[in-house]
């Protein structure tokens, strides 16, 4: 079946490529790309994929057992409703390609630089499986190593985002959804992808690519970080949960309170993608077995239900202030700049009041 | 997020589990007397063909990216570029067995100097050409090129090399031994295959256009220009040096032209991308890898239809025929 499915794929790959899409490079003068493009015709089909998958496998356990109702047709459920929809958005945009093509191509030719530099003076990456030449042997093996490797390296991506105030500013816009649900994965600063394609690329540097022979595997892990931000009430169980991610362990990531106390240094907690291990290791895991509300306490309002464009510039404004804070002292940061929420919550949003 | 990095963009492969082969790792090739090898540049994998039966027989993972496929002076093994793996794979031609893995930085097209003295790498991604002692390995140059070289050629006497700037409109013409540029010139959007002919004349086909260019060896005038149909990619000379196959990758088609006149004699049909070439051992067919259909197509040359289409891995590239 799984052979099946890749064979389907490949071929409307192939046909839509060949018949729509290549006689348009050449019309355009752009056959160098031809390959690339070919390639990004392919991550689309994967893309629609997941979310198809994401959609019949995630949406019944939200209708099953949520956690928060879904917002209703009522107008006091307005500002909620438009939240949803703008995550679907960017669920669209990240995963049928348009961000990843606009990162490839702000990012590729600097990467192309860097990488050509290094080499041009006899640096070659090593991949993992040259380190380990019995690695060579397994290539499923090797991607499952390259994963938690990477996994590893997205844990200390997250801590970080939530550590530094600019990169809260703009990560904040992950944050600020007080709807989580099966769409929200994706909802993210374009800025904020090009730091973490900056970083993914910068190891990718270091221990090369991940082996993408097993695409089927790749979708599973996209559905598991799906999976975390479903509005379900399902937790892993004291055995389950140390061992991969679930919707119960990140909705404690999520909540509004994620920096008290003791997480209040790192943050907050549970920044771990797919392993928990890491969390555990450097103790940041908080177990606990509640559903807690999400969002950021400081940000309400259309500042958190508008659309995809104007939630966009909404993380250049909350950056702005950020970096103006950090320029003069004097002016106040995002957190204090936009905070709109009741204070009955003690410590906010991660960031030093 | 964590599968979604800006390197993954650029290889986003099918796995075609061979339960075996690709699980629980990569199996020793089957003996290659009488088998095509296909390399499947997004699968990562290499596909053996029965030349006989026209199925394909084994699929091993090989290492990252392999794209092309030359065979050495003596004959005796191929050369598999992983310009991903940055590593060439050395396969013996009769057993199969994978001899060494060499160092090289993203390898993506090679060819041997027509003396055996040189050995070239181009590097497609990264805007380089790499010249190698060819009995050594040891890089004796490392240039520059302008964007994207691709393909390569040689002068008969192994004096100059000739690659296609992929990303522009022009050939560039290198001294080997100096391991500097010659000249320069435009020949047409996008040039890519490139075949020189005992004479010294130069024909490259031109991607971006549908048509291939004829250049002067002393300066790269272009001195002729034959249309063949969209998308002009690669050559292929026969054994007895009379015939010429062009494929036209966005046509779907493999123009045959006589060699010396370069007048086309005939246009066979080749869905899904044709690139690299290959002729069977008695001539008679025309092996050709579909990129956008994971497939090579055989052309039975005395009737010029296709005889079948066999599936391999996804975007084949390089081929080989024992």
């Amino acid at each position: 079946m799984i052979d099946g499915v890749l064979r389907l794929i490949g071929e409307a790959q192939g046909a839509l490529f060949e018949r729509m899409v290549e006689p348009a490079l050449y019309q355009l003068g752009l056959m160098d790309w031809a390959d690339d493009v070919f390639e990004g015709v392919g991550f689309a089909l994967f893309g629609g994929l997941e979310i198809a998958f994401a959609y019949l496998l995630l949406r019944p356990l939200e209708w099953w057992r949520p956690v928060e109702k879904r917002p209703g047709r009522r107008p006091g459920h307005r500002e909620a409703r438009r939240a949803v929809r703008t995550d679907v958005v960017y669920t669209l945009v990240h995963r049928i390609g348009v961000v990843p093509a606009i990162l490839f191509l702000v990012l590729a030719p600097i990467g192309v630089m860097v990488d050509g530099s290094l080499r041009f003076h006899g640096y070659i990456p090593r991949a993992l499986e040259q380190l380990l030449p019995a690695l060579r042997d397994w290539p499923f093996v090797t991607l499952l190593a390259y994963i938690v490797l990477l996994d590893l390296g997205e844990y200390w991506r997250h801590r970080l985002q939530h550590r530094l105030g600019w990169w809260w500013a703009l990560h904040s816009l992950h944050h600020d959804q007080r709807q989580m649900t099966l769409w929200s994965d994706d909802r993210n600063h374009l800025l904020d992808d090009v730091l973490a394609a900056a970083w993914s690329g910068t190891l990718a540097l270091l221990i090369g690519v991940a082996p993408e022979e097993y695409p089927l595997v790749l979708v599973l892990f996209r559905l598991i970080e799906s999976l975390a931000h479903t509005n379900v009430r399902l937790g892993f169980g004291r055995l389950g949960t140390p061992l991969v991610v679930g919707p119960q362990y990140h909705r404690l990531h999520h909540a509004i309170e994620h920096a008290r106390p003791p997480f209040e240094g790192a943050r907050g907690c549970n920044f771990a993608v797919i392993l928990p291990l890491w969390d555990v290791l450097f103790g940041t895991w908080r177990r606990e077995p509640n559903f807690p509300p999400t969002g950021v306490a400081s940000l309400a309002g259309s500042a958190i239900s508008c659309g995809y464009l104007r939630h966009q510039f909404e993380g250049l404004r909350r950056l702005g202030a950020e970096l103006a804070h950090l320029a003069y002292r004097g002016r106040p940061g995002f957190v204090a700049a936009f905070r709109r929420a009741a204070p009955q919550l003690s410590s906010t949003d991660g960031v030093k009041m | 997020m964590l599968c979604c990095t800006i390197l993954a963009l650029c290889r986003l492969s099918l796995a075609r589990l061979f339960a075996a082969g690709l699980i629980a790792g990569a199996a020793a090739l089957p003996a290659l007397a009488k088998e095509a090898i296909v390399l499947n540049s997004d699968d990562d994998s290499l596909s053996t063909i029965d030349t006989q039966s026209h199925l394909e027989t084994s699929r091993s993972y090989i290492g990252r990216q392999p794209h092309h496929l030359i065979a050495t002076p003596d004959g005796k093994s191929l050369i598999a570029a992983m310009a991903g793996g940055n590593e060439l794979v050395f396969i013996d031609r009769n057993t199969g067995a994978v001899e060494k893995r060499q160092e090289a930085s993203d390898p993506y097209q090679i060819a041997f100097s027509p003396d055996g003295k040189w050995f070239v790498a181009n590097s497609l991604r990264l805007d380089r050409i790499d010249i190698y002692d060819a009995k050594t390995y040891q890089l004796a140059h490392r240039l520059s090129a302008l964007t994207m070289p691709s393909h390569i050629g040689f002068a008969p006497d192994s004096g100059t090399l000739y690659v296609t700037l992929q990303g522009t409109d022009r050939v560039t013409a290198i001294d080997l031994a100096a391991g500097v540029p010659r000249w320069t010139v435009p020949v047409g959007r996008q040039p890519a295959g490139v075949l020189v002919r005992p004479s010294g004349a130069i024909l490259v086909a031109v991607m971006g256009a549908d048509y291939i260019v004829k250049l002067a060896p002393t300066d790269g005038e272009i001195v002729g220009l034959v249309h063949t149909g969209r998308g002009a990619h690669n050559f292929l000379l026969s054994p007895d040096g009379k015939t010429l196959y062009v494929s036209n990758r966005v046509a779907g088609t493999i123009s045959v032209l006589d060699a010396d006149t370069l007048r086309v004699t005939a246009t066979l049909g080749a869905p899904g991308g044709p690139d690299d070439m290959a002729l069977s051992a008695d001539g008679k067919e025309l092996w050709a890898t579909g990129r956008w259909r994971a497939s090579v197509d055989v052309i039975d040359l005395a009737t010029g239809a296709l005889k079948t289409t066999i599936p391999v891995g996804r975007s084949p590239h390089g081929i080989a025929v024992n």
